[in-house]
């Protein structure tokens, strides 16, 4: 009897094995693990509703974030596009802008590559603590806006943001350089110990600042 | 040069080997249903074009690439690519459109958007050819000058193909590009922004260094589409744009591409919708088309009197008393002589028909402006006389803002759905009052139905209640989110039966309406 699809006989298994198919299961792979460390950092962090921004609530939340990505291979691409994944809302529910920060700047600081480009342009949200701890030797280039606390307790890293930030950038910063673009919020350079913060436009407020330096448009306008 | 190697000095040889090898071509693309491709010489450096299905081959970029490699591979190369368009991505032109739109909301400038979306399509074309059906594509990009699009693009090829293209490698460029799931359909518009977030940068670079750079496959334009798949992907995509202003933008790039825009202004397809306002119109009709909103029918039956409906000639056995001397030049001749054929009327009854229907659309300030925003409004009311004008029925509007000083557009009925839009989409955005005495007259007129959308914050809401209440017109109100009047009118409305009401806040609630349901379905006999 004849078989209408003898034809297609030969085309099931000729199927290519491109080296694209193992690359995106290794991205999703790593998009999943991140989310799953993620996921582990707000299981500790959320004891309460709120979550809020206290000295040494954002010191445990950095150590429990450095501790859960320790077994998670990464790189810095796979960071940035783990920024959107937590914007999308879709694969991760609750994006929660304090620990998701810290736990970018956790990524950021113990990524094996030394210069870190974010391209965040296309986020819906912008996400604190950007740049937090960024050590000396590492520079971190966010091309977009970024949320509160960035830069802060920066120790010696670089920290370009290419938009505008919120308040307490540099806050606690020991050494480094935070080059803002376009403006910065209130308290900006709070409590700052060294270093130097770049603002390319308006300075909403600076904060009580006890060394380093601040300029504005090329003018230095901190401490006072 | 190499003795394998064809010049294709004579048409009449490509010919020949086109048709040998298009069969072949379908064959391993499982026998897509694409008319024969046919030559061109159109003297620029792209490859190919698609037009209306039909692959169009350069015979000039032939030429200069069979200096290079045998013209069978340049050949089946090329076919690979434009079947790859047909059969994987963009596979149709709403696919198209969701991921040109993607790239513009991305990027906002029309050239940009196009040449990211373009490069998509191609990455996923060619990775699909290449995977699925051992294509030759490989060989053809490893020949050849390339521009710094394709050099990256080839780099990224390079990567995700493991093949050597002989170019430089690019890795830093296409570091962001090389994990995307190019292959996973369902996940484009993500890959698409993610691709775009890679390659941006590049793309900016080379759009103020040579704007018209373009990569040797071509542009793809929304000709190569049949003009049948237009209209439905405009009702796909109006659904799935976020506002009708990118709809709106889409539509303009879509005219524009169009090589000969119907000048039926709005009448079929869109092709005539210029303006942003006959963009909206368009956008709410291809909407509402994805809504169909059941109707109940009106129980019309006969009345058992019989009136004189129409002539037919008199013949000899028939009675006397029906003859029409007016009609029958005084002559009494069988054949010649008119007699009356008498009809029964229709009154309300058993037998079901469909009244007309007369649409009442708040645009008054506190409702949504239809050119920016999704109006509920605008979509529950073209989804409403949609369904009446399925069922033959006829539609008028009447639109109001402030409708005593002036701020009213009334359509009489028409089965015209082009009009009918147009007044649903005019906004005016003054004041809300309604002009009872008005309405009301036209509701007496011929009996429709009523269908009232508004967000109730009517200035004489309790005048038109009880307006409404008195009229033995079936009333369907929908209220359009949750304000104090809309409580106030479902509560003045409880008592009659010929008024429904409904809440949208929404697009899934308007399916929930029905139109023309009264609460006792019998309540009029």
């Amino acid at each position: 009897m004849f078989n209408p699809f003898e034809d297609f006989k030969d085309f099931l298994s000729k199927a290519k094995n491109l080296p694209l198919d193992r690359l995106a299961a290794a991205h999703d792979q790593i998009m999943g693990d991140l989310a799953a460390g993620y996921g582990k950092l707000v299981e500790q962090e959320l004891k309460s509703l709120v979550w809020f921004v206290e000295h040494n609530r954002v010191i445990e939340a950095y150590k429990t974030a450095t501790e859960v990505i320790k077994e998670v291979s990464y790189d810095a691409h796979s960071i940035e596009d783990f920024c959107y994944v937590l914007d999308s809302g879709t694969d991760i529910p609750y994006l929660i802008s304090g620990p998701a920060g810290i736990y970018i700047a956790a990524l950021c600081n113990n990524a094996d590559e030394d210069a870190i480009v974010l391209r965040l342009g296309e986020m819906k949200r912008t996400l604190h603590f950007l740049g937090y701890r960024l050590p000396y030797g590492k520079s971190l280039r966010v091309e977009g806006d970024a949320g509160n606390f960035t830069g802060s307790a920066l120790q010696g890293g670089e920290v370009t943001v290419t938009g505008s930030t919120g308040d307490w950038a540099g806050a606690g910063m020991t050494e480094g350089k935070i080059s803002i673009h376009k403006h910065c919020g209130r308290n900006t350079g709070e409590w700052m110990q060294g270093g130097e913060i770049w603002v390319g436009s308006r300075i909403r407020g600076l904060g009580r600042v006890a060394s380093g330096q601040i300029y504005q448009a090329g003018e230095p306008v901190g401490p006072a | 040069m190499n003795d394998n190697r064809e010049r294709p000095e004579q048409s009449e040889d490509l010919e020949e080997m086109l048709q040998r090898l298009w069969p072949e071509v379908r064959r391993r693309h499982l026998y897509p249903e694409l008319p024969l491709p046919r030559f061109d010489k159109s003297g620029s450096p792209v490859g190919m074009e698609i037009r209306n299905k039909q692959i169009i081959l350069n015979v000039d970029y032939i030429e200069a690439m069979a200096q290079l490699l045998p013209v069978e591979t340049i050949l089946e190369a090329l076919l690979d690519h434009g079947v790859s368009h047909y059969t994987c991505c963009p596979w149709d032109l709403a696919t198209h459109l969701r991921l040109y739109a993607r790239a513009k909301k991305i990027l906002g400038d029309n050239d940009l958007a196009r040449t990211a979306a373009d490069l998509f399509m191609d990455v996923v074309a060619d990775t699909h050819a290449v995977r699925e059906r051992q294509s030759s594509l490989p060989q053809l990009y490893r020949s050849g000058a390339r521009t710094p699009l394709e050099e990256v693009i080839f780099s990224l090829y390079e990567e995700i193909w493991g093949v050597d293209l002989g170019g430089k490698r690019n890795q830093d460029a296409v570091k962001r590009l090389v994990a995307i799931p190019y292959l996973d359909k369902r996940r484009w518009l993500a890959s698409l922004t993610r691709f775009i977030r890679g390659i941006r940068p590049l793309l900016e670079e080379t759009k103020s260094s040579s704007p018209d750079e373009q990569t040797r496959m071509g542009r793809h334009g929304f000709q190569q589409y049949a003009p049948e798949e237009i209209e439905q992907a405009l009702r796909e995509f109006a659904r799935d744009a976020d506002s009708p202003e990118e709809f709106a933008e889409v539509l303009e790039y879509l005219q524009n591409e169009l090589e000969s825009p119907c000048d039926k202004s709005g009448e079929d397809m869109g092709h005539g919708a210029g303006s942003p306002v006959e963009a909206n119109r368009l956008y709410y009709m291809k909407l509402a088309e994805n809504y169909a909103l059941p109707l109940r029918k009106m129980p019309l039956k006969d009345s058992g009197h019989l009136h004189p409906h129409s002539h037919r000639p008199w013949e000899v056995c028939q009675p006397f008393q029906d003859l029409d001397p007016w009609s029958s030049f005084g002559k009494y001749l069988p054949g010649i002589t008119q007699i009356w054929e008498r009809r029964e009327g229709l009154i309300y009854g058993k037998k079901e028909k469909t009244p007309n229907c007369l649409v009442i659309i708040d645009s008054s300030g506190s409702m949504v402006d239809p050119r920016s925003q999704l109006s509920y409004a605008v979509l529950g009311g073209g989804c409403a006389a949609d369904a009446y004008l399925r069922h033959d029925a006829s539609v008028a509007v009447y639109n109001f803002s402030d409708a005593p000083a002036g701020g009213r557009e009334y359509l009489s009925f028409t089965r015209s759905r082009p009009l009918i839009y147009k007044v649903l989409c005019r906004y005016f955005g003054g004041g809300t009052a309604l002009d009872v005495d008005e309405v009301t007259s036209v509701a007496l007129e011929d009996d429709p139905d009523i269908f009232l959308i508004t967000d109730m914050q009517i200035t004489n809401l309790d005048q038109t209640v009880s307006r409404f209440s008195r009229l033995k017109n079936r009333v369907t109100a929908v209220h359009v989110g949750k304000k104090s009047g809309a409580l106030r009118f479902i509560k003045a409305s409880v008592k009659n039966k010929n008024i429904s009401v409904f809440g949208v806040n929404d697009t899934n609630d308007i399916p929930r309406i029905v139109l023309g349901s009264v609460r006792n379905y019998l309540a009029l006999e």
